[in-house]
């Protein structure tokens, strides 16, 4: 895909100085409504200009149904070329003014864009501090073949850098330029995902074409079918119980009188039906044309039906991860598998850089976990994701917690291991949560009046903010205080082994830790 | 996976119970946790005060003026004001903290309990916050941040000489302790 128009000049300069964007950004940033609006404006003229020219069409009361006198005016073939002639020159005119007001650099470890013409901003994102750079696609940039860049810096979405828009290859070029830097100067950050260390993972591959191999760095992991995505955005509890309700009213009612009570119950089930169909269509549009693939020290993940969206999610800065089955997928074996990410909200719009895996096999699911790190015959995942209790090393909960948790008391628990700590819990919709020893933020303890009157205690391991939640609800009172300290002792051994940031303190020799899951271990 | 790493504490698996380094428990213990200035209660009695006084005149006006009746409302209010009065004297006296080798721990609650634990390597920044009220009786509120929301401890009425020494205490573990995100 290429830009219709060429790149002018200017944005093909060197970094040294400002670039701008794309010509045609300033149209596309009105959106659907300021284009459908002048298409309007420009079409109704052009047809009135041809009109006038054609003197057997050319009625001059022809307009006057048209109550506003706005459009009697282009009555005359000559107001009518004048009015579009306006139309265009305003559009165009500040179009141009925009455009040459927007300018973008990446210089001096930053990252600038300046915008406005009367209201002028100027936002300046340092490079350490970015996040991750994404690409997006919003349709009618797609049909163009345009993209925009999205830089992230921790602190919400208000302090993204939206570059809108760039030719694609353009913005693959500048987000690949943007990475490269931000990633020096991660990699001077976290000395030990130093490019030559990155061991491939030895999961298995799914070797599936995906638009992210025109990057040479890219390897892919898994590529979901959009045919199982849809089954699996379906196969939703809401649905469900929708579809059984609506059954069994036809098995009581009768099917012949079924179809009238649906039909007089219609108007009531509309709002229902309209909710559960908008959060599914919304997952399956932001989930559609999933792609996950590996570069060195990142992860790039492709999403999105209608915006196609291109993240990274850099491999240091996952926090937690947890991987889910509801009980309705459980039949197909299929897995989801979330993530937290530092400096990415779970308030954003769409939770676009925490879903590594919408739904996926096993064998996928394993393939995405080995990239993040896991051990895919690590004994202690497959108990977390299959067991239901009592296996050795799991520390469940006390026969108590059988009155405030009577469906999965038995499978909640936590385990050990060398360097992350497992949660599992649910066993209907089943939980492994997985944070690594070096990656807690704090621990907390939390009990209820009702908790307290039968000696149980929550323990909380605290990650960033995100989808997933480490936490073990009912430990024995008892249990909880070893929680806090075996895990604090845990929690603080790995600090101590990664030590302080090497960009605060330079001299940090980062030694390598041991080869299990250190991509997950900072 | 449960052979424990080098550097990883002697026992892997979590069943000890001789909590040798810690011995933090929801319910206090021996650890020498420190109580938060009883000022605060004074402060949190004043505010509830405040609150309750507009409604209590507004019955008792009414009470006398237009019907007896609203005598029912006024003795509710006071009523609520006594169980405010006990529950914020059982709050405040509940909250306590501590600070350990490597994490600052902060109790509160006594109904619901709660605990948190916050390494002085994963702080953000801490904030010392006083409105004029708490500035009067001398106390201000300590908020710790984590890089995550929820994490963070606030701890609420300490005398502000102490607030500030403890800042200047935490952010200089905190620098000698960092520990990236």
């Amino acid at each position: 895909m290429t830009a219709p128009h060429p790149a002018p000049t200017a944005s093909a300069a060197p970094d040294d100085g400002w670039q701008r964007l794309h010509p045609l950004s300033p149209l596309l940033r009105g959106g659907v409504v300021l284009l459908a609006v002048l298409g309007y404006v420009v079409s109704q003229l052009v047809d009135s200009v041809f009109r006038s020219f054609d003197p057997e069409q050319y009625l001059p009361g022809d307009v006057g149904d048209e109550a506003d006198g706005t459009w009697a005016v282009t009555a005359h073939p000559l107001l009518a070329v004048a009015a579009l002639v306006v139309v265009i020159a305003v559009v165009g005119g500040v179009s141009w003014v925009s455009w040459r007001f927007s300018r973008f650099r990446v210089a001096g470890g930053q990252v600038e864009l300046r915008s406005g013409v009367l209201f002028r901003q100027h936002r300046q994102v340092p490079l350490e501090r970015v996040q991750a750079v994404e690409t997006t696609r919003p349709i009618l940039a797609r049909l163009l073949g345009l993209s925009q860049v999205v830089v992230q810096s921790a602190g919400g979405s208000d302090s993204h850098l939206t570059l809108a828009f760039l030719g694609a290859d353009r913005a693959e070029e500048v987000r690949a330029h943007l990475l490269e830097l931000a990633g020096r100067a991660d990699d001077r950050g976290a000395p030990q995902h130093a490019p030559g260390q990155e061991v491939a993972p030895s999961g298995p591959e799914v070797a599936s074409p995906s638009p992210t191999d025109r990057e040479p760095g890219v390897r892919p992991l898994v590529q979901v079918p959009n045919g199982r995505l849809f089954v699996a955005t379906i196969l939703h509890g809401s649905t469900i119980v929708l579809g059984l309700l609506l059954l069994a009213a036809g098995l009581t009612v009768g099917i012949a009188e079924a179809g009238l009570k649906v039909l007089a119950g219609a108007p009531a089930l509309v709002p229902v039906v309209l909710g559960l169909g908008v959060s599914r269509v919304k997952e399956l549009l932001v989930h559609g044309n999933f792609a996950i693939g590996r570069t060195g020290t990142a992860l790039r993940v492709r999403h999105g039906l209608t915006d196609l969206r291109n993240a990274t999610v850099p491999l240091h800065r996952v926090q937690a991860v947890e991987v889910l089955q509801p009980l309705w997928w459980r039949p197909w074996g299929w897995w989801r598998v979330r993530v937290n990410v530092a400096g990415v909200h779970a308030g954003d719009s769409t939770d676009d850089e925490t879903v590594l895996l919408p739904v996926g096999t096993s064998t996928e699911a394993m393939t995405v976990l080995s990239a993040l790190g896991a051990d895919p015959e690590d004994p202690v995942l497959l108990e977390a994701l299959h067991g239901d209790g009592g296996e050795p090393g799991w520390t469940g909960l006390p026969p108590a917690a059988r009155r405030l948790d009577p469906w999965s008391w038995r499978r909640t628990g936590y385990a050990l291991a060398a360097h992350s700590l497992y949660v599992r819990r649910g066993r209907f919709t089943r939980r492994a949560v997985v944070v690594p020893h070096a990656r807690v933020q704090s621990l907390a303890l939390h009990q209820g009046p009702l908790q307290a009157r039968l000696g149980l205690v929550s323990a909380t391991v605290v990650s960033t903010p995100g989808p997933v939640d480490a936490s073990v609800p009912h430990l024995d009172a008892a249990g909880a205080e070893v929680f806090l300290d075996v895990v604090g002792g845990r929690a603080r051994e790995a600090r101590r082994v990664v030590g302080p940031r090497a960009d605060e303190r330079p001299a940090a020799t980062g030694e390598p830790l041991a080869p299990d899951p250190a991509p997950l271990v900072d | 996976m449960t052979d424990p790493a080098p550097p990883s504490p002697p026992d892997p698996s979590p069943t000890r119970t001789d909590t040798t380094t810690l011995g933090v428990t929801l319910r206090g213990g021996d650890l020498g946790w420190r109580p938060v200035a009883p000022a605060l209660a004074t402060v949190r009695l004043i505010v509830l005060g405040a609150v309750l006084v507009v409604p209590l005149l507004a019955t008792v006006v009414v009470a006398l003026l237009v019907t007896g009746w609203v005598w029912l409302g006024t003795a509710a209010l006071v009523v609520a004001g006594l169980w405010g009065l006990w529950v914020i004297r059982r709050q405040v006296s509940a909250i306590s903290w501590v600070e350990l080798d490597e994490e600052i721990v902060i109790r509160k609650g006594r109904l619901f309990r709660s605990l948190v634990s916050v390494p002085y390597g994963r702080l953000q920044y801490v904030d010392i916050q006083s409105g004029p009220l708490a500035r009067a009786f001398g106390i201000a509120s300590c908020e710790i941040h984590t890089a995550s929301p929820e994490s963070g401890g606030s701890l609420p009425g300490l005398p502000t000489a102490e607030a500030e020494a403890l800042r200047g205490r935490l952010a200089a573990r905190g620098e000698a302790q960092r520990a990236g995100l």
